[in-house]
């Protein structure tokens, strides 16, 4: 039976996926941008304030939905679920934002000549991009399986983001402004990463009804 | 396409077992405790294994589709059931740890430890609303005279009720709005002075305002009483009740309390039901 909240329900996550694939490409032209030492702050921005907008959208639509449907269980936990997924891709667009703001206003990755910390902030992008495409591709399908994988990759993050401050820390063949810019990358890829291990641990909580730290 | 139950889901889920058949051990802390029980009409079996617990001081709510037993299960608990021919029931039901059908035990003496408020307002139709309150000890010869009056009153305060009939009590029962009879039948449950309170679907014939104030008296009432109310209103379910029973086809499917069972149900069925994929 097609019940009359499975409608909303399905606005609902077709919303969210719509945001999971904005947000990673957001973070994409960002990453890349800072990488290669491209400016797309605008083009960011934009993008950053649209996934705003989606959030806002997102928990809108999740209270009209306790307010008609007065929603119990999996659909509860979906609803309460959906909300909080809508605000960790707001927030990754929002670290787009601030890695575009590290490129324009302190110095890109190109203009740091130290190859260790280039290949450093390389890897971790990069793993980082992955995990923001698992959290996406799982929310498509609940996957649970998939989600459970994100604990892995979000080990290896934590721990190249550690290494690479100590690095940092003994590192005396850059600038100043190159070590504080890969720094703020480090940083704001770590948090990203976070993002990514939360999105899936409410997948787990909307399919299993088990509140699961894969932290 | 995300659909809300997805395979992933439904391959978690467990599958549903059976009622416990085991024998339940007595459980000591409980204001009552129905422990294995069938119940029949005729041939037909419409409880099967049945366990639960009453705690004292809380509200229980039973849920469940129609047909699924619930009622038949309240009316076990003050041997209510009884008056329906051909019932038969095996089992225990146990209040303070001794079992209400116990040879020895009189039914009317359950019936005044265990009240019952039905689903439609039924006040006695003859009778004043102070009547209607005091028919109960008038019948047994308990109270007389002043202290039939503080009882009366004090039990219509109780039902919140007191204020808004204090001026009336001569007129008749059937006189005064549904809500207002309903809280009139609770009135006349509380002054017998019983343990528990049995209700029946006590809003199912009451306007949302009616409900309301119903549903506020319920959660009151569990200071004093243990209260197992049936109903057929999730939302009702989750709003006033401790511990939430659902049952299906005469099995009791899933006991807790009522925050687990309305946000993480642990069985399929209890989830498909509440959240309206079939009942």
């Amino acid at each position: 039976m097609n019940r009359l909240i499975d409608v909303v329900l399905e606005d609902q996550s077709v919303l969210l996926i719509k945001m999971g694939e904005l947000t990673y490409q957001t973070l994409y032209i960002s990453i890349k941008a800072y990488l290669e030492g491209s400016t797309v702050q605008g083009q960011v921005r934009e993008m950053s304030d649209q996934l705003m907008l989606m959030a806002d959208k997102v928990e809108a639509r999740s209270f009209e939905l306790i307010t008609r449907f007065q929603p119990v269980a999996s659909d509860l936990r979906t609803i309460k679920s959906y909300m909080k997924i809508g605000y960790d891709f707001a927030r990754y667009g929002r670290y787009a934002l601030d890695i575009s703001y590290i490129n324009d206003q302190i110095t890109g990755l190109k203009d740091c000549c130290s190859i260790e910390i280039k290949k450093a902030v390389e890897k971790m992008s990069e793993k980082v991009l992955q995990m923001v495409k698992i959290s996406v591709d799982a929310l498509r399908k609940h996957d649970v399986k998939l989600a459970r994988t994100i604990t892995e990759t979000e080990r290896e993050v934590d721990e190249m983001y550690l290494n690479h401050l100590k690095n940092l820390l003994e590192e005396k063949n850059t600038t100043s402004s190159c070590i504080v810019s890969s720094a703020l990358m480090s940083r704001y890829l770590e948090r990203i990463a976070d993002h990514a291990v939360y999105v899936c641990e409410s997948i787990l909580y909307i399919v299993t009804g088990e509140k699961t730290r894969l932290r | 396409m995300i659909t809300t139950i997805t395979q992933e889901q439904n391959n978690m889920t467990k599958p549903r077992k059976p009622a416990d058949q085991s024998q339940q051990e007595i459980d000591h802390t409980a204001k009552m405790q129905a422990i294995n029980v069938n119940v029949w009409f005729g041939k037909k079996q419409v409880l099967k294994s049945v366990n639960l617990t009453i705690k004292p001081n809380t509200v229980t709510a039973i849920i469940g589709p129609s047909g699924c037993g619930k009622s038949t299960f309240l009316r076990c608990f003050n041997r209510m059931h009884e008056l329906a021919p051909n019932a038969k029931m095996t089992g225990k039901i146990l209040l303070d740890n001794e079992d209400i059908y116990n040879s020895h035990i009189d039914p009317v003496q359950i019936r005044r430890r265990v009240g019952m408020v039905f689903q439609k307002p039924n006040p006695f139709p003859t009778m004043s609303i102070y009547d209607n309150v005091a028919a109960g000890l008038k019948l047994t010869g308990a109270k007389k005279g002043k202290q039939l009056d503080d009882i009366v009153k004090r039990s219509l305060e109780q039902a919140t009720l007191w204020n808004e009939v204090k001026d009336d009590l001569t007129k008749p029962g059937t006189s005064i709005s549904g809500g207002q009879q309903q809280r009139l039948c609770i009135a006349r449950a509380i002054a017998m002075q019983p343990e528990v309170i049995l209700m029946d679907e006590p809003c199912s014939a009451l306007d949302p305002i009616a409900t309301a104030k119903i549903e506020k008296l319920v959660v009151e009432l569990k200071e004093d009483y243990a209260v197992v109310i049936v109903t057929h209103n999730m939302q009702q379910a989750s709003r006033v009740s401790d511990y939430t029973a659902f049952m299906y086809m005469g099995e009791l499917i899933e006991f807790g309390e009522t925050s687990q069972i309305f946000e993480n149900p642990k069985e399929t069925l209890t989830d498909n039901y509440i959240t309206g994929v079939f009942g």
